[in-house]
């Protein structure tokens, strides 16, 4: 049981979530599906005194803003708009052969779980790399069906596997507040472990990636068991210079982004792999250490999901050639 | 204290609860139905799973005034009175539980799986009931009687939701 009680607000949209945050007195925390934020309060761990619920503002869907930028007029990168909320969406997406053009925007609704990730045909072109991710959560359907993305952004738990994935895609996350909205681009979001750019008063409303214009990213897990959280994951997004954008998760406190040459003479090539050592080594300052592994593991198996990472993602772009 | 609206198990039931209050400690203490059980209340273990607008959630990772107007089914709504839901029935025959604690969340995982797959494979299973945890069986009996299930039901014709 929770023995501390709170004031709770469901609100309707929005509006309503931000104006309930700039209204609360004492510690305001958001309840998106509430899988890590209610056992935290169960066990002590958060304190709250509001707890703003967003499971009925609407803020749920995967949606394709065909480009022009956000919805709600100019966005400042790191500031803010002209002060009106966004409602975390925008129209229906167009997808053409399954493919969506150049310059668009795909935009993930906050409260969106993984089960919607998993359920919605659209997730497989407009966010495939969401899709495999979604799918390897573990928890069971239960977790998967409260569950959220944008919960697990705001988390940030070092040890999971959405926050190296929305750094891969290069993803931006709409925050919004009584002041209006703002967009900080994943890299810069996660600040440390369960620690994020986020302020108090605001929420996080909806997340923004690219609209894939090439195959799906690579994508590994490494974990102990069926049902344990990563020790590490790799995301890798072929760059259209041929570069290889790869993003690690859960091997140090915040996701790691590195760029890789591509395997010339194939991912069994040891020159390539001594490369890939060489520069996920360098950019591993202080590896996580946690009950699943300490740091000196993570520090071994890091380039060996990067280059696992590369073979799927060569493998995906083979696939669809 | 906040009133809301339940329909449990096909009953309508209207409670108050204090906003704290979990949706496990609601359905036990409030509905008295004692069948949805307390683990962990970390939502790791899944002991305490029902579904909510049918779909299946961990009840102690939910406050109770979360589900203010929807419908829970608990495992006290699986089935009638006097029978058993052709997945209790292929649990009982295959021992696929034996203290029985993580029971009742295990059959609804399990339902909840042949609803929606009715000839899984054992991937499917796995991953179906990755969040619900047994120290007892060592899961080889509970994938048998997962199996088991879907080969009755696929035989008797019934649809897991009808077949009660």
């Amino acid at each position: 049981m929770i023995t501390k009680n709170f004031a709770y607000h469901a609100p309707a949209d929005l509006h309503g979530v931000v104006t309930a945050l700039s209204a609360a007195s004492g510690t305001a925390v958001v309840l998106g599906g509430g899988t890590m934020l209610v056992p935290d309060m169960t066990h002590g761990k958060t304190v709250a005194d509001v707890v703003v619920d967003l499971s009925r503002a609407g803020l749920s869907g995967i949606t394709l803003d065909g480009g022009g930028g956000p919805h709600d007029g100019p966005v400042a990168d790191d500031g803010v708009s002209d002060g009106r909320v966004a409602d975390g969406r925008v129209a229906d997406g167009r997808v053409a052969d399954g493919r969506v053009a150049d310059g668009g925007v795909v935009v993930v609704g906050a409260t969106t779980t993984y089960a919607h990730v998993l359920s919605d045909p659209r997730s497989r072109t407009l966010a495939p790399l969401l899709r495999r991710v979604a799918g390897g959560v573990t928890g069971g359907p239960q977790i998967r069906n409260k569950g959220t993305i944008g919960g697990s952004a705001c988390y940030a738990n070092p040890s999971s596997e959405v926050p190296a994935a929305l750094v891969a895609l290069g993803a931006r996350l709409r925050l919004a507040s009584a002041g209006g909205t703002r967009e900080v681009a994943a890299g810069d979001f996660f600040t440390g472990a369960f620690a994020t750019a986020r302020r108090p008063g605001e929420v996080l409303a909806a997340i923004a990636l690219p609209a894939p214009t090439g195959p799906c990213p690579g994508y590994t897990k490494l974990k102990l068991n069926e049902s344990s959280w990563p020790i590490a994951t790799a995301a890798c997004v072929p760059g259209p210079d041929g570069a290889l954008r790869v993003a690690l998760g859960a091997v140090a406190a915040t996701p790691l982004l590195v760029t890789l040459d591509p395997p010339e003479a194939g991912v069994a090539d040891p020159a390539w792999r001594a490369h890939v050592r060489e520069v996920v080594d360098a950019a591993l300052a202080e590896p996580w250490s946690d009950v699943l592994a300490d740091g000196d593991y993570r520090r071994r198996v890091a380039p060996v999901v990067a280059v696992r990472a590369v073979a799927d993602a060569l493998q995906q772009a083979e696939g669809e050639s | 204290m906040n009133r809301i609206r339940l329909v449990v198990n096909g009953r309508e039931r209207e409670i108050e609860v204090e906003a704290c209050k979990l949706l496990v400690h609601a359905v036990r203490e409030d509905v008295g139905l004692t069948g949805t059980h307390v683990g962990c209340l970390t939502g790791d273990c899944g002991a305490c799973t029902v579904l909510v607008d049918g779909a299946s959630v961990k009840s102690c990772s939910v406050l109770a005034v979360q589900a203010d107007g929807a419908e829970i089914t608990t495992i006290e709504g699986v089935a009638g009175d006097d029978e058993l839901h052709p997945v209790q029935r292929a649990f009982w025959d295959e021992f696929g539980f034996q203290c029985g604690y993580c029971l009742p969340g295990m059959l609804l995982t399990a339902r909840e799986l042949l609803d929606r797959m009715p000839d899984p494979d054992d991937d499917a299973i796995v991953q179906a009931i990755n969040g619900n945890l047994c120290r007892c069986t060592g899961y080889g009996s509970i994938l048998r009687s997962i199996r088991c299930a879907a080969t009755r039901m696929a035989a008797s014709g019934e649809p897991a939701e009808e077949a009660s």
